[in-house]
């Protein structure tokens, strides 16, 4: 599909998998600009990439200028939701959606170091710190829907970063996280509330997103069971 | 010092060290707005932050509308960082600073697993994965500090938001962080590459931080003591 304006097009680096990728793909989707994806070969690219690590997005112009190319996720998502509109100009209102994202890698961080624990003491310490966050997260999140009217959406009435950020946590979380720690989704299952359920049903019925979302997996099917 | 004009203050609840607070001191500094800092009786205040965590931000406007209150620390920083000109309206630009903060934010969340592990060989794993992801951090950013004609600015010619969390990281590693592990010095200041060096000096030469870039040490000294 070429590009019929001056948008530029893009290539998203990373691993076949949800992770810190799919939020990315989303944003790419609703924006309905042209991209693909490269899966590059692990560990050997690690030293072609800026900072060792994945993602990567590379936007190409249609001017003949050089690749931009960046790194982190967060950041990726933030540039792409900024350029595409699905987070606001006004600073206030951008900022109470990043806040919501980077709270939500603050309890994945909490879940990683209990994954990767290796005595059972560390284990046990971690798992209780990773259990207090997603708890807070959860009423945090649940309040924050019940306060936008539990329209299943964040903020506003149409699809946002918060939102498709969120959205992908929870993806994680329920399809993905059980090869690290393997009773993850009997645990975290039964707390995932009716407002984060509609929430993500909402995402996952978007327009902007039909034609990608459910390719890694059905969600609203899989905590509705 | 009473506004002059309708310029907001601001409050920073957070604990008394550098971490991830020093940033935010650095730019309402250097900015040159009224802020005050509070430091919350913890935990006996967790329950009453947005997120049970500092550091948080208030932003009192001078018109009688309510304050504004964020919290995570990256999202504090590029909030402040842009309402005050710190980050690039580019945001192509922005993102290649951003992308830095991101960056220094994984290697000090890498030194806080160490913190938190117990056994000795989660201390052990923890320690290796931040010795190698600083080892990273140096090789890249020496190089960008070269590419841009070592003048000890990552971007431009001007004290930049890189520049800031670039200072903070070095200052946690080599000052902040003796507190967690005795002789970390020993090892990390051997590893700092003479362009690290020039930034460090050139940031703590700045005049517009001068009143309290020394309150949490002298860095510049550090390393070459």
């Amino acid at each position: 599909m070429a590009s019929t304006t001056n948008t530029p097009s893009y290539t998203l680096r990373y691993f076949d998998g949800i992770g810190l990728g799919e939020s990315i793909r989303l944003l790419l989707t609703a924006a309905n600009v042209e991209w693909t994806e490269e899966h590059p070969e692990w560990p050997q690219e690690k030293p072609n990439q800026p900072f060792g690590r994945l993602p990567v997005l590379v936007e190409k112009s249609t001017d003949g200028s050089p690749d931009f190319v960046i790194c982190e996720s967060s950041n990726i998502e933030r540039y792409l939701a900024r350029t595409y509109g699905l987070l606001p100009a006004d600073l206030r209102k951008a900022a109470l959606q990043e806040q919501l994202r980077d709270q939500m890698m603050d309890v994945v961080i909490a879940f990683s170091g209990y994954a990767r624990s290796i005595s059972e003491e560390d284990k046990k310490a971690r798992k209780e710190a990773f259990e207090e966050i997603f708890e807070k997260f959860i009423a945090l999140l649940t309040k924050i829907l019940q306060d936008n009217g539990s329209t299943g959406r964040l903020f506003g009435d149409s699809l946002s970063y918060a939102d498709i950020a969120i959205y992908i946590f929870f993806k994680n979380l329920i399809l993905d996280f059980v090869r690290l720690v393997a009773d993850i989704v009997d645990y975290a299952k039964p707390k995932v509330t009716s407002e984060i359920i509609k929430l993500i049903s909402t995402v996952e019925t978007d327009p902007k997103l039909t034609k990608f979302v459910l390719k890694s997996g059905d969600l609203t099917a899989a905590v509705s069971a | 010092m009473a506004s002059t004009n309708n310029r907001p203050s601001y409050i920073l609840r957070y604990f008394d060290m550098i971490g991830n607070g020093e940033s935010t001191r650095l730019m309402l500094t250097a900015a040159n707005v009224e802020w005050t800092e509070e430091r919350p009786e913890w935990p006996q205040e967790k329950a009453n932050q947005p997120f049970g965590r500092l550091p948080v931000l208030i932003e009192k406007s001078t018109d009688g509308s309510p304050d504004f209150v964020i919290c995570e620390s990256g999202n504090i920083e590029r909030y402040l960082g842009r309402t005050l000109g710190f980050i690039p309206a580019d945001l192509r630009k922005a993102a290649l600073q951003e992308q830095v903060r991101d960056q220094t934010f994984d290697v000090i969340t890498s030194f806080a697993g160490f913190v938190r592990s117990t056994s000795e060989e989660d201390k052990k794993a923890r320690l290796d994965a931040f010795w190698e992801i600083l080892d990273k951090y140096i090789a890249v950013y020496s190089k960008h500090i070269q590419d841009n004609g070592n003048t000890g600015y990552l971007f431009g010619n001007s004290l930049s938001f890189a520049d800031i969390t670039t200072y903070v990281l070095f200052k946690n590693v080599l000052i902040g962080f003796a507190k967690f592990k005795e002789d970390i010095a020993d090892y990390a200041k051997p590893k700092l590459t003479p362009e690290i060096i020039k930034l460090i000096s050139t940031v703590e030469a700045e005049p517009s931080i001068s009143k309290i870039v020394f309150k949490s040490g002298d860095l510049s000294a550090a390393v070459k003591a």
